[in-house]
């Protein structure tokens, strides 16, 4: 207990004292030991093979009963549909679903919500989803499975996934002729992506709420459902390509805000998909990519390794869903994509006939899932994959963040210390109002965009969020010009910006690990930089965080994207490309937020903007000058008069803002 | 009070207000850090409806505010509701006023000690002295750190009933410290039957009132008794029954509802075997009460209101169902200590410890229910986290004290053969 009862006077360590002058180097020597952690764990030594904890889900222990007739059927039903789709080209065929639905024997129900967009005015849109519950023969409806396939009309921009709702037909027609389903099933055919989903869910969810001003979303309206099913406890979305001919299966598993399905569901389907003989896996569409350019160029399983995990992470980091399974997390529902995709290349037709492995391997999942006593719960739910059966546990790769925010509170710590011995003034008020300042624009940025006064305006999402972010950023970027703290101020400025940096990126990694890691691994090293007390007039720290700015950032990392995938363009093509896609990506950010609950538009407005409005202002670190001039030296009392007088202007500036 | 503190509180008042109108106010109302089984306001709604429909509140397992409470209350939970949030402002803002003349007077009568005193103290102590113009900067220090601090604001806002319990301690301090005996008494005796852990505060008490005649010490003693067995009586009164006593002391003691909160008792006592229940309760309780009643009372003899202090903290850190409002009230009592300041070696890591792990709370709290992904071990892990912040704080202060006790009289520079000298804790 020497750290609570020394028996020493002075508070001053001396140890301590030793170690600020070194704060920079150590504070980046802790953060590189994250990072060289981080690349430590694509090693093998480093991470796990996957295991399945949770016994009830005995997986493949029963002899799949589902026969060649169902893919038959599936054929036919695909057949029914394509003439459909003629007479249906931009709409959902309900009606054929379900009629085919019923006549499965389902208890089918169609559900309706509505969109109201809120900008430009406000636009009203309206959807219907299809279901279809299949009531368990041994279990009173207090516990329930999805299996749902998303419906793109044929006028849609996205891949065609027509096959997806006669597969999940014929996995109905034969569900519904066994009697050992312990779970109800409930078979539901979604439109318009992710919105479809999103509805259905709230609706199962929270109910018909919005007559009473109540409802959980302002903007999508849920509507009710006729019939419900009880608890949902897993779901399973199937995507599929094509009937006849399936080159791999890609399991999706990225859902809202980084959330991940727990791993014993991943290992569930990668187990029954192995015995099924369907190659299939986490990110297999960028592995296909990978193997037929490895054939040319040699690289190490190691660097393929790191290559997924960050990978792996990038996809999480958005926070925005890889398929409809993402949406289920919200509920505490485990979800995952299967995407059969068709083979590109059909000269080579080993087995055709792929598509009954997929129904195979759909049944082996659902009577696996059957077999649940209770929620997923025994395995991982943080988890980074790096290859199909090989993972990092939340424990493993924690420490490669813990070490980037221990090095910023290191500082914070080391930093108060040497300013504590120092005597300095401290303004802790008008640092106070600094921050609340910045906080404040950061707090209207979320708000203005939602205001129903600029909502009205004749203006679409994109521009106008961008213009209001746009604005509070120039804001942002003039308030050290014009505000400049007392003496001392900067220094506690400093600190407080270290403390508050921490604790959200401490925060934002609990919450999506990947987006807190990244933000991290750019920024800890300048903050680790800044450093108020010696600045020179001209320094690269103030062109650096200038370029760390968010809305750069993301022009940023439009920019590379569009580069990528427009090669052929040119320059100034690109440059103008990336300028109206990024404002259409910070547009998306905010409807995402309002209609899905997607909170990095959020993160980026409260916690992003400020901190680094007041790491500019720190990187700028603007006194008042006349206090330098008489640090310096007494020589020039005119010029201390000159800046004497630009000081009351700036003053005067300060009351009429 | 001057005009300055006139116009703090008025700005406390409108930052409360603002924030009670926000939909802040019922997701605090909401959150267990703030609103635990004893103090959250759907109880109390729950009980005075209940009282007065002629519903016997304790029968169920909701209400645990004591009897005299609700029915002082129903009154204006029954017919002006919506100006409760004003009532509880208000309320906050009279503990805030009366911490700030509690210390005003703290200050004065220090400065009286010290004159009488002056001439045994070392030479370059003039920093560890109290100073005129402490007169007003640390009961304004007091004040700011009641108005506002995030902890206090949202209890209030949050219509705990913390609010309450802090009147009547701030009301506590405040009769100790003008040496009103009889309020002081009663004060306490209501104290300890509606929250029972106050009682430790009679030690303070008797070191004020007694003054160290054993005599005195058990008339107080058996005047507290009668304090208490009236306030009991008039529950009963209230009631025509004993079963409040069960529902209110017998609720905290034998710690029934293991809903989480900031405390140490719900993961313990989630976790540990049937049959060991009752040695665990016992511990708990005695280390929440008695453990560190006589050392430190014997220790802090001479600074009774230090002792009342330390002994509010470490209740609020290990009592059955703390809230974060509790927390707020007695950092507010820090600035009186300011001349100890000085030795307080952890204030930073103090800091930065509860904004770590307050921040940490709301997040695991989010993964835990609603995300479904963590689970308790996780929000325990915030909360012990933020428990030994609090315990740094507390020895801190202690130590600080200690070491300021010994410089006052021995200097600050102590030099053996021309070097300084290195104490050491025997």
């Amino acid at each position: 207990m020497g750290l609570l009862s020394d028996p020493s006077l002075p508070t001053q360590n001396k140890f301590v004292v030793s170690l600020a002058k070194h704060v920079r180097k150590l504070c980046y020597a802790i953060y590189l030991l994250g990072v060289v952690w981080f690349c430590c764990l694509a090693l093998p030594e480093f991470n796990h093979s996957t295991y399945l904890s949770e016994n009830a889900l005995s997986p493949g222990l029963v002899y799949p009963e589902i026969r060649i007739d169902a893919h038959r059927l599936a054929v036919q039903l695909l057949e029914e549909l394509q003439r459909e789709r003629q007479d249906h080209r931009s709409t959902t065929p309900h009606a054929w679903i379900a009629a085919k639905f019923r006549e499965l024997g389902l208890e089918t129900h169609i559900h309706n919500y509505t969109l109201r967009y809120p900008f430009g005015g406000g636009k009203e849109f309206h959807g219907k989803n299809v279901y279809g519950i299949l009531r368990a023969p041994r279990i009173g409806s207090t516990e329930g499975v999805v299996f749902s396939a998303p419906y793109r009309a044929p006028s849609s921009v996205h891949v065609d996934l027509a096959p997806s709702v006669p597969l999940l037909m014929a996995f109905a027609d034969f569900a519904r002729r066994k009697n050992y389903w312990a779970k109800d099933l409930i078979f539901l055919v979604t439109e318009q992506e992710q919105l479809g989903m999103q509805a259905w869910l709230e609706a199962y969810h929270e109910g018909d709420r919005s007559d009473d001003g109540l409802s959980a979303n302002k903007y999508l309206w849920a509507g009710n459902l006729p019939a419900r099913a009880g608890s949902l406890q897993a779901a399973l979305n199937i995507e599929v390509q094509d009937l006849s001919d399936i080159e791999y299966v890609d399991v999706k598993i990225e859902g809202l805000n980084g959330k991940l399905p727990n791993l014993d569901m991943f290992n569930l389907v990668q187990r029954i998909m192995a015995k099924e003989g369907l190659t299939s896996g986490y990110k297999q569409a960028h592995k296909q990519q990978l193997l037929k350019k490895r054939r040319r160029q040699s690289s190490s399983n190691y660097e393929l390794n790191l290559q997924r995990m960050v990978t792996m992470l990038l996809s999480q980091s958005s926070g925005v869903p890889t398929g409809n399974h993402g949406l289920f997390h919200r509920y505490r529902i485990d979800a995952l994509t299967i995407t059969a995709s068709k083979r590109q290349q059909s000269h080579h037709k080993s087995n055709s006939n792929s598509a009954a492995a997929l129904l195979k391997a759909i049944e082996g999942i659902a009577r696996s899932l059957n077999n649940l006593l209770e929620r997923f719960h025994q395995s991982f739910f943080f988890y980074v994959i790096i290859n199909n059966d090989r993972y990092i546990s939340i424990g493993d790769y924690m420490p490669a963040l813990m070490a980037m925010v221990a090095s910023i509170f290191i500082k914070a710590y080391l930093t108060w210390s040497s300013l504590a011995s120092a005597g300095k003034p401290t303004p802790y008020g008008s640092v106070m109002i600094y921050l609340t300042a910045s906080l404040m624009i950061g707090y209207l940025g979320n708000v203005l965009p939602l205001q129903p006064y600029f909502l009205e305006l004749p203006l679409s999402a994109a521009p106008l969020t961008t213009c209001t972010v746009a604005s509070l950023t120039i804001i942002g970027i003039v308030m050290p010009f014009v505000v400049i703290l007392p003496p001392g101020g900067l220094e506690l400025l400093h600190i407080a910006l270290l403390l508050i940096y921490g604790c959200s990126l401490i925060v934002i990694g609990l919450l999506n690990f990947a987006l807190g890691f990244f933000v991290g691994l750019v920024t800890v090293p300048l903050i680790i930089a800044l450093n108020p007390i010696e600045q020179q007039k001209t320094n690269p720290l103030s062109f650096i965080t200038f370029l760390l700015n968010p809305l750069i950032v993301i022009y940023g990392i439009v920019l590379v994207m569009t580069f990528y995938q427009f090669p052929e363009l040119s320059i100034q093509n690109i440059l103008l490309r990336a300028a109206s896609a990024s404002m259409d990506a910070s547009a998306f950010a905010l409807i995402d937020s309002v209609i899905y609950g997607n909170w990095l538009y959020f993160a980026v407005c409260t916690a992003f903007l400020p901190l680094w409005i007041v790491t500019w202002s720190l990187a700028l670190s603007k006194r008042r000058l006349i206090f330098r001039h008489i640090d310096e030296d007494m020589e020039d009392l005119d010029e201390i008069d000159g800046l004497l007088e630009e000081d009351a202007a700036d003053q005067n500036k300060l009351k009429t803002n | 009070m001057d005009a300055k503190s006139f116009k703090l509180l008025l700005l406390g008042g409108a930052v409360r207000l603002y924030f009670s109108r926000t939909p802040l106010a019922s997701l605090i109302g909401d959150r267990v850090e703030f609103a635990t089984p004893l103090n959250s306001y759907k109880r109390m709604q729950e009980g005075v409806f209940l009282l007065e429909h002629d519903i016997d509140p304790y029968s169920g397992d909701l209400v645990h505010e004591s009897p005299l409470v609700l029915k002082g209350l129903s009154w204006i939970f029954l017919n002006y509701a919506s100006y409760l949030p004003l009532l509880y402002i208000l309320l906050d803002l009279l503990t805030a006023g009366l911490l700030w003349i509690m210390s005003h007077w703290f200050v004065k009568h220090k400065l009286q000690e010290q004159r009488l005193e002056r001439k045994h103290y070392a030479n370059d102590t003039e920093e560890l002295q109290y100073h005129n113009e402490d007169n007003y900067d640390i009961p304004e220090l007091v004040l700011m750190a009641y108005l506002f601090n995030p902890l206090t604001i949202m209890s209030c806002i949050g219509l705990t009933s913390t609010v309450f319990s802090n009147i009547f301690l701030a009301l506590f301090f405040f009769a100790l410290v003008k040496g009103y005996l009889l309020p002081c008494l009663i004060l306490l005796a209501f104290e300890s039957v509606r929250s029972f852990y106050p009682i430790v505060l009679i030690s303070p008490l008797l070191l004020v009132f007694a003054r160290r005649s054993y005599w005195r010490g058990f008339c107080i003693g058996l005047l507290f008794a009668a304090a208490c067995i009236a306030i009991m009586a008039a529950n009963y009164l209230v009631m025509n029954s004993w079963n409040f006593l069960d529902g209110t002391l017998g609720f905290i003691f034998y710690f029934r509802d293991l809903q989480p909160n900031i405390g140490l008792f719900w993961y313990f006592f989630t976790e540990m075997f049937e049959h060991f229940r009752a040695m665990f309760l016992i511990t708990f309780q005695l280390n929440a009460t008695v453990l560190y009643l006589v050392p430190l009372s014997i220790k802090l003899r001479k600074e009774p209101l230090l002792l009342a202090t330390v002994l509010v903290a470490l209740m609020s850190v290990f009592r059955a169902y703390p809230s974060l409002g509790d927390v707020g009230f007695y950092l507010a009592l820090m600035p009186m200590w300011k001349r100890c300041w000085k030795y307080m070696a952890h204030g930073f890591v103090v800091f930065a410890f509860f904004l770590i792990s307050l921040s940490m709370m709301g997040a695991l709290w989010h993964l835990w229910i609603y995300a479904g992904s963590a689970n308790a071990n996780f929000y325990f892990g915030a909360t012990l986290a933020f428990c030994t912040g609090q315990i740094f704080l507390i020895t801190d202060l202690l130590f600080a004290q200690v070491k300021r006790q010994f410089c006052l009289y021995n200097g600050q520079k102590i030099m053996i053969d021309g070097e300084e000298a290195r104490i050491i804790l025997e």
